[in-house]
């Protein structure tokens, strides 16, 4: 029973409102991921399932049962902090032992669990260190596995691994998955990096100032995002929103550089969308149906090229596989499939075909 | 000339060697990056070019000045710190104008410069607010123009977008290099995250544990890394290596995975230097270059996790030592157990020797 | 990562941004639990302080509108019977011994504060970087605070005698015979005094000075270095300004402390020669001890009182808006 749920949940501080009807429900055994923006509620969120904030309106239920008024203690959820609070006078060991300490939880147990919790983190070799003398990336594993070693209903996390380096957060968020696959937990997740969002949720919201905007796979908002918000949050590097006309069956936009020809595209649409790894670029050639743009800016990243191109008065980028021989200041086409472009209204709102 | 001659510097904290010999040319106008680790020494590289840490051995020279003696104050380096070190206690505006009024310019120069580099940097609007109420994005640009406004031939950035928000990372990385650019200012760039340093840098060094690893264009690392570290450093993810040993076959040389079978046959040129070599090597695949087909012929390998992470997608297989990753168009549907078959793209083979990780290079 | 010497960082890393949200103004099922463990782990020093302060306050309110004393014949709380309004008061207004022993105090706390406050932050600079025998030298400066204040004000007794130290310590610095008789002149004794208290409390000084200045960020420092301010300037311009809480601090717990100078002063003078001495504290006692007119021994003190906490009051407004903690007059662990 780790249902999570939230009903019209609203908090404010002041005159600032956090959280605005929020409504979501996460699966029992899901990883559920909280994304956007800074100051767009997903701490509030957590500190909302976890109990250190009470709702001003709307109900909180765990496990089907509401929980508005219980402590945090009472709530059994674990959480993870992104500020580690790991005890600094205490051991890693002696950290990650200190949960099943308080519930008394008998020493044999205990041993049992906090040996299992750091093998699978990889810490049981410095467990006798205390905080100090570990590096960042060890204390973030000590702060999981203080996490891990109780049996909560669910399992959530503020963000706990954005201080790592770069390769060490794409290992850890890995192994972040597998183990959660493995215990067949629930766990709240939150962060900014959208690539962490997208590799370890099974599903996951997006917040905007408080409200939730869309919900659903990293796939579906990937492929399908419903507003030009949700659009530019996810993709890396953000998806290209131009605006466009229509001009005689055909949608045009980026001054006459991208022409499409879809007869199901909607009317009402004022923008289009083009993830830059659907924009395609060849080598100009006169008589092209759209106009020419000019590559601004080369970017090679090694396996793709981030290429910057100036079109009318816009400027948008493609992701290209590889290495391709493309200069700044050289003359191309730009096209895409005509099934790849989003349309969206003036209100923002995504439309289909 | 504002060029930066780094040679043998060294710099030991008691026993602690945090940085062995380093010797690097900083070309004039030059954008490069030190990318590495953490604790690989490249904060303190940087801190000594700064004149903020003092080396244990070596030189360091700007242009044909060498530096050895001079506090950091009279360096004309600009300097951002990684948590851009803003004074909290006073305004947009007195942060910009701190160093002019240091050096005791003019008010109304102090104020012109105040106003272009404010408008350049977009803070005009914020210019009068205190410095501790603002976010890290605003804080970033202010210690950014705070330097910027003494107009330093060189300019040195201590991991600036470690702190900053994914979306924003992206922005800032134009707006630095294209500030760089219209300055022509030679920049030296720490930072951990090689993307960063792939998109920035002109050159990028690539450090370890206190050793310089390898120097050169992006792409030359991305291509040719010189050894097993940078290989797997840098790429999204890194370069997955295999061990085994070269063996002859049929088909020409290839080598022996073990228990995971023989790779395909390594190409002429590369196959000629390989089999001139003794011992095991790392058999290795960029991820983007690793091919995964149905059938062989290829390395058998099972698919153990499928990350989608928008624009591509990485098939983790196998796992502990033969553990690759693939990197696949979206429209690819593979399954967690499912076995898969590991190719690689012509050509985009990497040998390295085993012992020394050095990579063999092909004739 | 080198080690550096422990200081603050200035800016907060991670996602939130420096800008603080309100602090949570909305019920937390937690927040309201502490508070109540947190009342009633407080109580018995609320009730101390009651009895302590409030009560006594009270009544030396009370006493000053009468004009009790404890040759009266009657105990104090049927001190009504001699109730003479604000009479005291009055008096008070026009007592000049009282207002020359409030000058008296003003010019020593005037000239003892600053002293006490320079020395001591030239110290704290001092002590801002390492140097041999920097431990030794740090437990030989903290030990006149260690010192109980009258025995101080015997030991400078002894030490301002015309035969004593002090004039021999002048005769061989200045190659002329001096026997000057400090305690016998008026302004001499006077400048006695305030010798004895800068050499007990600038070590106070010191303290409180040292942890403001090992607060200031290091980067802070490093980023004005780099754009070129020398030390003088980043001294003016970065660390003073951020040490402008603890400075203010200081010197607020100083002067109310200052202010109320006695137990050195009166072993080494008794107030005189004279009236020399006589600061507001010695006056209170004497008036208390010798003249036995303790209503309106009560509502000098009182006065004195509203006049501190007035001080207190304005000083603590002088800090930045929104730190200022306590109520006025707030004293701080430590302080003598």
């Amino acid at each position: 029973m780790a249902e999570i749920a939230f009903r019209n949940v609203t908090k404010r501080y002041g005159n600032t409102v956090a959280v605005d009807r929020a409504s979501f429900a996460v699966e029992d055994n899901e990883f559920f991921c909280f994304f956007g923006p800074p100051h767009s509620g997903k701490t509030t969120i957590l500190r909302l399932i976890l109990g250190l904030e009470t709702p001003d309106e709307g109900e909180i239920l765990i496990g089907g049962k509401p929980v508005n008024g219980l402590t945090p203690a009472a709530r059994n959820v674990a959480m993870v902090f992104q500020n580690l609070a790991l005890f600094p006078h205490m051991t890693a060991k002696e950290n990650i032992r200190f949960p099943l300490v308080e519930r008394k939880v008998a020493p044999a147990q205990i041993e049992k669990r906090v040996a299992e919790v750091a093998a699978k983190l990889h810490i049981a070799h410095v467990w006798h260190r205390h905080p100090a003398q570990l590096s960042g990336g060890e204390r973030q594993r000590v702060a999981i596995a203080r996490a891990l070693v109780r049996d909560p209903a669910a399992y959530l996390m503020d963000d706990p691994i954005s201080a790592l380096d770069a390769r060490l957060r794409e290992e850890t968020r890995v192994e972040l998955k597998r183990i959660q696959r493995e215990l067949g937990k629930t766990v709240v997740y939150v962060t900014h990096d959208q690539e962490e969002a997208m590799s370890v949720a099974d599903r996951m919201a997006i917040l905007e100032h408080g409200q939730i905007r869309q919900t659903g796979t990293p796939s579906d908002i990937y492929d399908h995002p419903e507003s030009v918000y949700v659009a530019r949050l996810i993709g890396s590097p953000m998806m290209n929103v131009l605006p466009s006309m229509r001009d005689k069956g055909r949608i045009v936009a980026a001054g006459g550089a991208i022409v499409v020809s879809d007869p199901d595209a909607p009317v009402d649409a004022v923008e289009i969308g083009l993830r830059p790894e659907d924009v395609q670029v060849s080598p100009w050639r006169d008589g092209a149906p759209a106009r020419p743009a000019k590559v601004f800016e080369v970017e090679p990243l090694g396996g793709y090229t981030v290429v910057t191109l100036d079109a009318g008065q816009t400027r948008l980028r493609a992701l290209l596989r590889g290495q391709p021989d493309i200069r700044p200041e050289a003359t191309v086409a730009i096209s895409c499939r005509p099934d790849r472009v989003h349309y969206f209204a003036s209100s923002g709102a995504a439309l289909a075909r | 000339m504002s060029t930066i001659h780094l040679h043998g510097l060294v710099k030991k904290f008691g026993d602690f060697a945090a940085l062995k010999t380093m010797d690097l040319d900083i070309a004039d106008g030059e954008f490069m990056a030190l990318l590495g680790p953490s604790g690989c020494g490249k904060t303190t590289t940087m801190n000594m070019i700064a004149g903020m840490t003092e080396p244990t051995g070596g030189r360091i020279l700007f242009g044909a000045r060498d530096m050895a003696g001079v506090p950091m104050g009279r360096r004309g380096v600009g300097f951002v710190f990684q948590n851009y070190a803003i004074f909290t206690h006073m305004t947009v505006r007195e942060n910009l104008a701190y160093g002019p009024k240091m050096h005791r310019a003019p008010k109304r120069e102090i104020d012109r410069r105040v106003q272009a580099i404010a408008g350049l940097l977009e803070l005009t609007p914020l210019l009068d607010r205190k410095a501790d109420r603002l976010s890290v994005n605003i804080l970033q640009r202010v210690a950014i123009g705070r330097s910027a406004i003494m107009e330093p031939a060189i300019f040195l950035l201590d991991e600036p977008l470690s702190n900053v928000d994914a979306a924003f990372r992206a922005v800032m990385r134009t707006e630095l290099k294209h500030l760089q650019r219209a300055f022509k200012q030679t920049m030296v760039y720490v930072t951990h995250d090689q993307l960063e340093a792939m998109t920035m840098a002109d050159r990028i060094a690539v450090m370890d544990h206190g050793v310089l690893q390898q120097v050169g264009a992006p792409l030359e690392i991305y291509n040719d890394p010189a050894n097993v570290f940078v290989a797997r450093f840098i790429g999204a993810p890194g370069m997955n290596l295999l061990k085994g040993k070269p063996a002859a076959s049929d088909r020409g040389l290839v080598v022996d995975l073990g228990p995971l079978g023989a790779t395909p046959p390594l190409p002429t040129a590369l196959a000629a230097a390989v089999s001139r070599s003794n011992g095991d090597v790392y058999y290795g695949l960029r991820p983007e270059q690793t091919m995964l087909l149905p059938q062989g012929p290829g390395i058998a390998m099972p698919v153990t996790f499928v990350e989608r992470i928008g624009a591509r997608t990485i098939v983790h297989l196998g796992g502990g030592e033969a553990a690759v990753k693939a990197v696949c168009a979206n429209d690819v549907r593979w399954v967690t157990g499912e076995a898969a078959f590991v190719a690689p793209v012509e050509q985009s083979v990497r040998v390295f020797d085993a012992a020394t990780g050095i990579a063999i290079k092909a004739e | 990562m080198s080690a550096t010497s422990v200081s603050a960082t200035s800016v907060p890393s991670g996602e939130q941004p420096a800008v603080v949200e309100p602090a949570n103004t909305g019920p937390r099922a937690v927040d309201a639990e502490a508070r109540r463990l947190g009342f009633r782990l407080t109580l018995p020093a609320q009730v101390l302080v009651l009895f302590i302060a409030v009560f006594p306050l009270l009544m030396q309110l009370y006493i000053s509108l009468t004009d009790w004393s404890p040759l009266s014949g009657v105990q104090w709380w049927s001190a009504w019977s001699q109730w003479n309004g604000f009479a005291n008061y009055t008096d008070l207004a026009s007592d000049a011994r009282f207002w020359s022993a409030l000058k008296r105090t003003a010019i020593v706390m005037l000239v003892c504060v600053p002293a006490e406050f320079l020395l001591g932050l030239a110290l704290a600079t001092l002590f801002a970087d390492e140097f041999p025998g920097k431990r030794l030298f740090y437990s030989i400066l903290l030990m006149p605070m260690m010192v109980v204040p009258a025995v101080a004000g015997y030991m400078f007794f002894m030490l301002f005698q015309s035969g004593g130290p002090v004039n021999d310590v002048l005769t061989s610095l200045t190659g002329f015979p001096i026997t000057l008789a400090w305690l016998s002149d008026p302004t001499l004794a006077l400048l006695a005094v305030m010798a004895a208290d800068i050499w007990q409390w600038t070590p106070l000084m010191f303290l409180i000075l040292l942890a403001g200045l090992v607060g200031v960020p290091e980067d802070q420092i490093k980023a004005a270095t780099l754009l070129g301010a020398n030390a003088w300037q980043r001294f003016t311009t970065i660390v003073l300004p951020k040490m402008k809480v603890i400075i203010i601090i200081a010197l607020a717990i100083r002067v109310i402390e200052n202010f109320k100078i006695f137990d050195t002063l009166y072993i080494m003078t008794g107030g005189g020669p004279g009236v020399a001495t006589e600061t507001i504290s010695v006056y209170i006692y004497k008036v208390t001890t010798q003249d036995l007119i303790w209503g309106y021994v009560a509502a000098i003190a009182l006065a004195i009182l509203i006049l501190l906490s007035i001080a207190a009051v304005f000083g603590m407004k002088q800090m930045a808006p929104g730190k200022s903690g306590g109520k006025p007059g707030a004293k701080r662990e430590g302080a003598a």
